[in-house]
């Protein structure tokens, strides 16, 4: 999860590097930190640092951190030699090294040998039994060969020994959904909420899953956390305010002909459609006719 | 009433593959836009598409707000969404899924003729090596009990590009990396200021 400011900083400094501008290793180290999946850059950029003498002995220690990096990113990019050659060069420098043993696995499910690399990674962790790392790996083998229950076994397991690792229940959750199982997904994004309860991104992705699941209880709560996440984003999340004049639309749908004590108010949805008529004025003025329009269609009468 | 063919336009074919090509490691969806042919009642032509989104492609909200959006602004043109594209996230899944199958009935239930088209990976991937005039995808339609059902492998004429050179086309775009340019309803959510209808895409 990266926030925009993160994001706008990597671009630029892409676009920087892309275009002759140096920059190659502050762009290289901005990428593991902020976890994000860029393998064709890394590989262009990581190797003109590392086919280059005089630049890679700069890099003094970091150097080896590198030719990691630019080993994931190749498998990532089916570059396999260059990912092999890599990693010969890792061998060569930390003979028995585990962190070295876990790329040779990692090689192993990009050339597809789930088998090995399945046993590969269960005799690492006989030794490293507390590697994350290595766990989640089993998970992508089950997860690349199209089994999700199996993904999602190992995933459950795994949560029940490192319960605070948030990626993993987000990967979890987003598994759920793609399966639809949703009431599953919305324990995960519960758990998120949980430990990180100041974060907007789990309480959109709660409503939206209680959204998708439907029925006016769930509706109920979808529209009290679109409400906290527009809250927390201080009213600039443009999918938290459509949610909630689409949670308003169809809590009235379902509640036409009860009493007024159980119907809303139609404050929440006017401040959220108003904040979306000043975005759009601002920032995609063209559309503004459309989302009028849109929004006439999600009042109730 | 004979079969249903689909005639889709090199425009609205390219930019649903190049979505997928931007977004390699995910599984992406599109809406496909047009009409019955005014000539030919057995005949949909897919003037257009819409790439929407490449996550959580299964949450509701997002999905209602952009077929809302979508049919406002193309409803002006005497357009409607006729059909749904699909591509999985892993290369080697023909099948399609269930939000593939549940978002092509909510998409039936306002245009009855609407097909649900599948990437289809492995005709992608082969298509640098030996040039094919067939679209790199799927065709889907319902039966008569609304179960989806693939067109034969050979859908051969029920599926075709208005312009036959469209694969070489393509083709070019993915080596020159034109899908860096490609905009998605999600994008636009998160940057309003970005055009899901690509309007600058293939000048």
């Amino acid at each position: 999860m990266v926030t925009k400011t993160d994001e706008t900083q990597l671009n630029r400094l892409e676009n920087q590097v892309d275009n002759g501008g140096g920059g190659a290793w502050e762009y290289l180290c901005l990428v593991k930190k902020l976890k994000v999946r860029r393998p064709e850059k890394v590989l262009k950029h990581g190797l003109s640092i590392l086919n280059d003498p005089k630049k890679r002995s700069s890099l003094g220690p970091d150097e080896w951190t590198l030719y990691e990096q630019v080993s994931i990113a190749a498998m990532d990019c089916q570059c396999l030699d260059v990912a092999k050659d890599c990693i010969k060069v890792l061998q060569k420098k930390f003979p028995e090294s585990k962190r070295v043993g876990r790329l040779e696995a990692i090689l192993l499910e990009a050339k597809g040998l789930w088998a090995e690399a399945e046993k590969a990674y269960s005799g690492l962790l006989e030794d490293n039994p507390l590697d994350q790392v290595l766990h989640k790996r089993r998970v992508s083998i089950a997860k690349a060969q199209g089994d999700y229950s199996g993904a999602i076994d190992l995933l459950n397991k795994y949560l029940e020994i490192f319960m605070a690792d948030h990626d993993a229940w987000r990967e979890l959750a987003e598994i759920y959904i793609s399966l639809q199982m949703y009431k599953q997904a919305a324990f995960c994004y519960e758990e998120l909420i949980l430990s990180q309860p100041t974060v907007p991104l789990h309480h959109l992705a709660y409503a939206d899953v209680l959204y998708t699941l439907g029925g006016l209880e769930n509706l109920q709560t979808a529209k009290k956390y679109y409400a906290s996440t527009i809250d927390l984003t201080g009213g600039k999340n443009t999918r938290a305010l459509f949610g909630l004049c689409l949670c308003t639309s169809a809590i009235a749908q379902l509640t036409k002909g009860r009493n007024k004590e159980d119907k809303e108010g139609p404050e929440l949805q006017s401040l959220a459609a108003a904040a979306l008529e000043k975005d759009y004025k601002q920032r995609a003025p063209g559309k503004l006719p459309l989302l009028a329009s849109a929004l006439r269609s999600l009042k109730i009468s | 009433m004979g079969e249903l063919r689909y005639e889709i336009s090199q425009d609205a074919y390219i930019k649903l593959v190049l979505h997928a090509q931007k977004h390699k490691a995910a599984a992406v969806n599109g809406v496909l836009i047009g009409r019955v042919s005014p000539r030919n009642d057995d005949v949909v032509e897919v003037t257009d598409s819409v790439p929407l989104f490449h996550s959580h492609l299964g949450l509701l909200p997002n999905l209602e707000i952009s077929l809302i959006l979508i049919e406002e602004h193309y409803s002006a043109q005497g357009l409607f969404i006729v059909g749904y594209f699909h591509a999985n996230e892993r290369y080697d899944d023909a099948e399609l899924n269930g939000v593939a199958k549940n978002i092509g009935d909510h998409i039936c239930r306002y245009f009855p003729q609407a097909a649900v088209l599948l990437l289809d990976s492995k005709k992608l991937e082969a298509l640098p090596k030996k040039i094919d005039q067939r679209p790199v995808m799927q065709l889907y339609i319902r039966d008569a009990s609304k179960n989806w059902k693939l067109v034969g492998s050979d859908s051969g004429s029920r599926l075709v590009t208005k312009e036959p050179a469209a694969n070489t086309l393509l083709l070019d775009y993915i080596t020159t990396e034109k899908w860096q340019g490609i905009v998605d309803f999600n994008d636009h959510l998160d940057d309003l200021s970005k055009d899901w209808l690509n309007p600058e895409l293939f000048k």
